[in-house]
């Protein structure tokens, strides 16, 4: 397997970062240097225990070590499976579940919301309106129960709950032998009295007749606004979030058997890693892509970079995500598997465009199309081992000569040139009356231009200016595109760590250890009062919703045996001002606002935050402001990969660096390409394209009219030179 | 892409035999480049009729050939209606719901339009008496024309293939 050196002695394997896929589990592992190295097994959907030891012991060989001797000197393991999505794309779970849920609201999965029609389609499918379908609910109608109750918008009860309607209702869910029942009743998340009621009424039914079944409300899991996503929320974690419970525990099992002593985090759509044990599982659903913010935030916080505009491509996918002030945007409502969840996840663009994109002519215009379908991990029709047969962006670049076919995935994936050459030329040259590198050449401009269409959308739509940012490019595809698609944005410095391909690893690695709870508010401060009073009021409301939401967090800390003084709390809230629509995320200076020097300080910060979004002309304070959601996040401080420092040597690469140079195509003409070891670089080297530095899992592309410098991070610094 | 698919898909797609998957892959794609001549030729076998179909028109209604220059719309059944420019709901059978009693014969109550400010006009094929169209206009509007055919434009300069004829008969 791939590793990121040639001399495999004297390791101790610190960070275990595994994802275990539908066919095959991936293992990341990083040595107290940064040194890293992967492995690779099939996954084992009956015991995934058994993938997580292959893959381990996989990766481990690279070092001549054994899961043995690995294992004890662990301090961080995180595990992410794909088992809990697949539940849910495939609305197909070990589990049943019924829900109870406010009378006349029984079709609300099944109505879903216009959105969910069409959420996860490609671009052109969005507009195209005879594709949109309403996606298959989660639970079933036929189980799902009305009962009688009603509580208003401000928490009021309009009608008292039935408690007859659920005794009915769970007696027939209970028939059906439901292993879970899920209450969310409207307005919940204002006044829990009927859930909580509706439980004790089915705990009792449950208990009488000896039943194995849990209740779960939405007031406990996901006190939020919106019963749709609420709903949608609760049922996944009972449909698809549970079930994987038993598989990690499995997992910790294993890690323990062979002497490691390091409990297993996953990681949360949030930002951080939660505890197997964590009462909210389905937020680790979505935490695909956000592993590499998370190791760029860590990263830049090392370093001292405030603002940071984060890029990864991979065979599928391009996702970007802004970093300000070292952190990130929420996005409260995120969707997965064609559902819209209710959770606090980081928030990122995703489009679907990657190395493995296929290339395709559109027959109709006659013009070359990328994705958005693609090969994903199988590479290209040169990857003569798969069974691909529409070209991708990467034959485009074994075509131009960027990509050693010989050392692709450092020698493990065989690609064949003269395949992506025949297939280029039969597939998209010929129909378009170009030449085979020209039009190789063509797919790879697309590509770039598309790429920073997008990033340019997502950097300047939001307001920003990229000449404030430094962008940061990784994921094993990258760096081959790095130098097109962010030229001409103007970012401040363009930054290419050198384990690029193993970013969103060593982010999962440098997760904090910890819990966020959310909940809607609806609290008033009005303008034409005191403060003091203020604060008594609309401040003693908040407060007394943080002190609960940290109590919850405390919770789950205690699952894992860590004490409260062990944990670092931060206060959140959402606010706006009265009458207005969009709320700003605000970190909160107080942990308190129940005194009106708190209650200012609050206020002040929130009047900053719309200054630096807005204007100073748009302040309008005289509104009066409201709390739409409080949040409380609580870290416990976990070891973290090291960031390598070197000492600078000087500006020449060593000659041990320079492999074969070899011919490559860059804009119409072939140029004699220095290729490089992007290993054997030492700090402070400088090079100027054309030249072409490969990695283990990588590739650096340096075009002509770019130089690049090598820091004492072994962080490439990308620029133009003119 | 698949430059075409295989005639039994096709078949499916006419008679609405896809899954909802198979479907929405082949609106997502490329369009076949034969589809319309495979539909076509799909049409033309399950009528029991001979004039060849130049398009499908609306349900159950094509126009056909039926020399090289006079070109009519035809019901699936055989009747013919007019030529293929005009507006074949003059000929058909029309049943115009106008009263409270009519409308309420299909409509729950309270849930129909009004009878002063709208009408349903229902047109059955004289030949087999299918439903062929529903219309709900103002009490008066003229006959909707729904399309009229650019069948030379079509052939000649989008699929670039000659327009059917009937053949030749020895």
């Amino acid at each position: 397997m791939a590793s990121s050196e040639q001399d495999p002695t004297d390791h101790s394997a610190e960070i275990l970062s595994i994802d275990a896929g539908g066919t095959m589990t991936d293992t990341f592992l990083i040595d107290r240097d940064g040194k890293f190295t992967v492995g690779k097994a099939k996954t084992t959907p009956d015991d995934e225990s058994r993938g997580f030891l292959n893959s381990s012991q996989d990766a481990l060989e690279d070092w001549r070590l054994d899961v043995e001797d690995g294992f004890p000197d662990l301090v961080s393991t995180v595990y992410s499976g794909t088992a809990m999505l697949n539940r849910l794309v495939e609305r197909e779970s070990e589990v049943d579940v019924g829900i109870l849920i406010t009378g006349g609201m029984e079709d609300t999965l099944r109505m879903g919301r216009g959105r969910q029609s069409y959420t996860g389609f490609s671009y052109s499918d969005r507009l195209h309106v005879n594709t949109h379908r309403h996606p298959e609910p989660l639970i079933p109608r036929d189980q799902i129960r009305g009962v009688r109750e009603r509580v208003d918008v401000k928490g009021n009860e309009l009608v008292p709950i039935y408690e007859s309607d659920v005794r009915e209702s769970v007696d027939e869910l209970l028939d059906r032998g439901v292993d879970h029942i899920a209450v969310m009743f409207l307005h919940a998340y204002q006044n829990a009295e009927h859930e909580q009621r509706a439980r004790a009424i089915a705990e009792e039914r449950i208990a009488e007749r000896d039943a194995d079944t849990t209740v779960m409300l939405s007031s406990e899991y996901y006190p939020t606004l919106k019963e749709l996503p609420r709903l949608n929320t609760l049922a996944a974690e009972a449909f698809a979030a549970e079930p994987s419970r038993k598989q990690l525990t499995n997992v910790q099992e294993a890690v323990d058997q062979n002497g490691g002593d390091v409990g297993v985090r996953v990681m949360a759509s949030h930002g951080g890693t939660v505890d197997i044990h964590a009462n909210e599982l389905a937020r680790t659903l979505v935490s695909g892509p956000i592993g590499g913010m998370i190791g760029a935030n860590y990263f830049g916080n090392e370093l001292g970079y405030e603002n940071l505009v984060c890029t990864d491509i991979g065979g599928t996918s391009f996702d970007m995500g802004i970093i300000i002030d070292n952190d990130w945007d929420i996005n409260y409502n995120p969707e997965m598997a064609r559902l819209l969840l209710s959770l606090p996840m980081v928030n990122m663009e995703s489009v679907g465009a990657g190395t493995g994109s296929y290339v395709r002519v559109n027959p109709t215009f006659d013009k070359i199309e990328l994705g958005p379908e693609s090969a994903g991990d199988q590479v290209g029709v040169s990857a003569v081992e798969t069974d691909v047969e529409t070209v991708t962006v990467t034959d485009c670049h074994v075509a131009l000569g960027w990509i050693d076919p010989e050392n692709f995935l450092g020698g493990d994936m065989p690609i064949d040139r003269n395949v992506a050459e025949a297939e280029i030329r039969e597939q998209v040259a010929e129909p378009l009356g170009m030449g085979v590198y020209e039009a190789a050449q063509g797919v790879v401009d697309i590509l770039e231009n598309k790429l920073r269409n997008d990033l340019e959308s997502v950097v300047t739509g939001e307001g920003y200016a990229p000449s404030n940012f430094k962008c940061v490019s990784y994921g094993g595809g990258g760096p081959v595109h790095t130098a097109g698609y962010t030229s001409g944005l103007g970012f401040d410095e363009v930054l290419i760590p050198e384990w690029a391909a193993a970013f969103s690893a060593f982010g999962c690695g440098a997760a904090d250890f910890e819990y966020r709870y959310d909940q809607t508010t609806n609290i008033d401060i009005d303008a034409d009062v005191s403060r003091a009073e203020a604060a008594s009021t609309a401040g003693e409301q908040l407060t007394e919703i943080w002190t609960r939401l940290e109590e919850k967090v405390r919770d789950e800390f205690t699952n894992s045996n860590v004490g409260r003084e062990e944990i670092e709390f931060q206060y959140n809230i959402l606010g706006q001002y009265q009458g207005q629509l969009n709320a700003l995320d605000i970190e909160s200076p107080v942990s308190r606002a129940d005194s009106p020097e708190t209650l200012e300080e609050l206020l002040d910060t929130f009047e900053d935050a719309y200054r630096r979004q807005y204007s100073e002309e748009a302040r309008s304070p005289e509104l009066g402001h409201t709390v739409t959601q409080a949040s409380v996040r609580g870290v416990h401080d976990v070891v973290k990969p090291e960031i390598p420092t070197e000492t600078p040597v000087g500006p020449d690469p060593p000659e041990s660096a320079y492999k074969q140079p070899r011919e490559s195509y860059w804009d119409g003409e072939w140029l004699d390409t220095d290729i490089l070891d992007l290993h054997a670089l030492q700090p402070g080297n400088e090079l100027t394209g054309p030249a072409v530095l490969e990695g283990a899992a990588t590739t650096f592309v340096l075009p002509p009219g770019y130089e690049t410098r090598l820091d004492e991070h072994r962080v490439h610094h990308l620029s133009q030179t003119d | 892409m698949p430059q075409s698919y295989p005639r039994e898909h096709i078949e499916d797609l006419v008679d609405d035999n896809l899954d909802w998957n198979q479907l929405r892959d082949m609106m997502s794609d490329y369009k076949d480049a034969d589809r319309f001549q495979t539909v076509r030729s799909v049409l033309q076998e399950r009528v029991d009729w001979d004039d060849p179909i130049i398009i499908p028109y609306a349900d159950h209604l094509y126009v056909v050939a039926r020399s090289e220059d006079e070109w009519i719309i035809k019901c699936e059944c055989g009747h013919e209606f007019c030529e293929h420019d005009q507006n074949w709901k003059a000929d058909a059978l029309i049943n115009v719901r106008d009263t409270e009693e009519e409308y309420l014969e299909i409509y729950p109550e309270n849930m129909h339009p009004h009878p002063e400010f709208m009408e349903l006009r229902e047109f059955f094929c004289p030949g087999c008496q299918t439903l062929l169209e529903v219309t709900n206009v103002m009490p008066g509007y003229p006959l909707i024309h729904e399309f009229e055919p650019d069948i030379e434009t079509f052939y000649n300069e989008w699929i670039d293939e000659p327009i059917p004829a009937p053949e030749q008969s020895a």
